[in-house]
């Protein structure tokens, strides 16, 4: 059961019960600067400015460009959530998400995870 | 339509590992939607060599800056040597046309203004060497630091300011005469500036180390407080801003600049009351 949902064309946005922001992109998902603005607007609008742990499922991201990775990384993503936890069960995920948190370095705690349950554990943490 | 061959997709990796490693990123790679491991790899490289372009694009931006900066501070402080010198020549005649009594307050504006001048023309000298300092570690030669030091110390007679002692063997380095000049005569200088003692008391001693020399500064000076150990290398930075000396925080800067451009360090031990160690190091050829 969730309490609020958004969702583009290509994301879906919602909180769970557990008070957990989760992001699930779909099947061959590429993220532009441009859908990565409008997913921490929704985001922003979901957690009505009070930020939650996010768990966020890459697996089907196939590509992020620079400018968004940037931006996921920065300030204005980091008003969303609290702790963040990657979701990488695909091999270009798992590059996404390891260079995301090398080269990017978001400002706020996040993790990579394989295991949901795992994800979810730290997160509530 | 676009050839996705396991052959074809590894050569394409292979050539772009070549274009990264000759710092060519103006091409990426495909990258299919099979989402498999050669995908993978190819979507690191392109990513990879998207942040490698941004940062030296970047490092060359900020290289172009500073060079302009530091040619901007090199001309104004060498147009600003001449005015100053004129003002220095106009308060000494104005001096000596008023003739006024000593203590006076005439007398007294007279002696600030002149302060104020040899002050600002220390701000511009200093400004003018950090200016050179950079090129300053370009033109090396072998340099005997201890015939250096021993010249410094003659030439302007810190002998009678202090005791100066060199304890051990001081090497002889491949470094820019100037710039290793500049080190031991704004060291020195510093230590004597700022002693608190009747007599101001240095010890110069060095330490072969693997890959370099450590040279060291020991002073019996008042000592620097934690909060200020790195901030004194940065320029104009003071512990006391005051006009009582006429210190402009720009030597320290100067030093470090010199020493780092050579591929050297250079950093402080002290405790409040009980003096500083300078220590830098100069590396071997």
């Amino acid at each position: 059961m969730t309490n609020s949902i958004r969702e583009t064309e290509k994301i879906k946005f919602w909180i769970g019960d557990d008070h957990i922001l989760n992001i699930e992109c779909k099947p061959k998902t590429t993220m532009t600067i441009e859908e990565g603005k409008l997913s921490t607007k929704l985001c922003l609008e979901l957690v009505q400015n009070e930020p939650l742990p996010l768990l966020c499922d890459l697996t089907n991201v196939v590509k992020m460009t620079q400018e968004c990775r940037k931006h996921f990384a920065g300030h204005d993503h980091a008003k969303v959530f609290t702790k963040c936890a990657l979701l990488i069960n695909s091999p270009i995920s798992k590059i996404i998400g390891n260079f995301f948190l090398g080269a990017n370095r978001p400002l706020k705690p996040t993790r990579l995870f394989t295991n949901k349950k795992e994800a979810l554990k730290w997160l509530k943490n | 339509m676009t050839d996705f061959s396991d052959d074809k997709r590894l050569n394409a990796i292979l050539d772009m590992i070549g274009r990264i490693a000759s710092l060519d990123f103006t091409e990426m790679l495909e990258v299919s939607e099979e989402n498999d491991m050669v995908d993978a790899i190819s979507l690191g490289l392109n990513m990879l060599s998207e942040e490698l372009n941004s940062q030296v694009v970047d490092k060359k931006i900020l290289h172009e800056v500073n060079a302009k900066l530091e040619k901007f501070a090199y001309t104004v402080a060498h147009d600003l040597k001449s005015p100053l010198n004129s003002q220095a020549g106009l308060i000494k005649l104005l001096e000596l046309t008023l003739n006024p009594d000593p203590n006076s307050d005439i007398d007294e504006c007279i002696t600030k203004l002149k302060r104020m001048n040899e002050k600002m023309k220390s701000l511009v000298e200093g400004v003018l060497s950090y200016s050179l300092a950079q090129s300053k570690a370009i033109e090396k030669e072998e340099v005997d630091l201890k015939e250096l030091v021993e010249e410094v110390i003659e030439i302007d007679n810190f002998n009678e300011k202090a005791d100066i002692e060199i304890r051990n063997e001081l090497p002889v380095v491949f470094f820019n005469r100037t710039g290793a000049t500049q080190i031991v005569r704004n060291l020195l200088d510093n230590a004597i500036k700022y002693s608190n003692k009747t007599r101001c008391v240095i010890n110069i001693e060095s330490e072969e180390k693997n890959k370099h020399y450590e040279i060291r500064f020991i002073d019996n000076g008042p000592g620097i407080p934690p909060e200020y150990q790195e901030k004194i290398f940065q320029l104009f930075n003071q512990i006391d801003p005051s006009l009582k000396t006429d210190s402009v925080g720009i030597g320290l800067a100067t030093i470090k600049s010199i020493i780092e451009a050579s591929g050297g360090k250079i950093w402080l031990n002290s405790k409040q009351g009980e003096g500083s160690t300078f220590i830098f190091t100069i590396n071997k050829k």
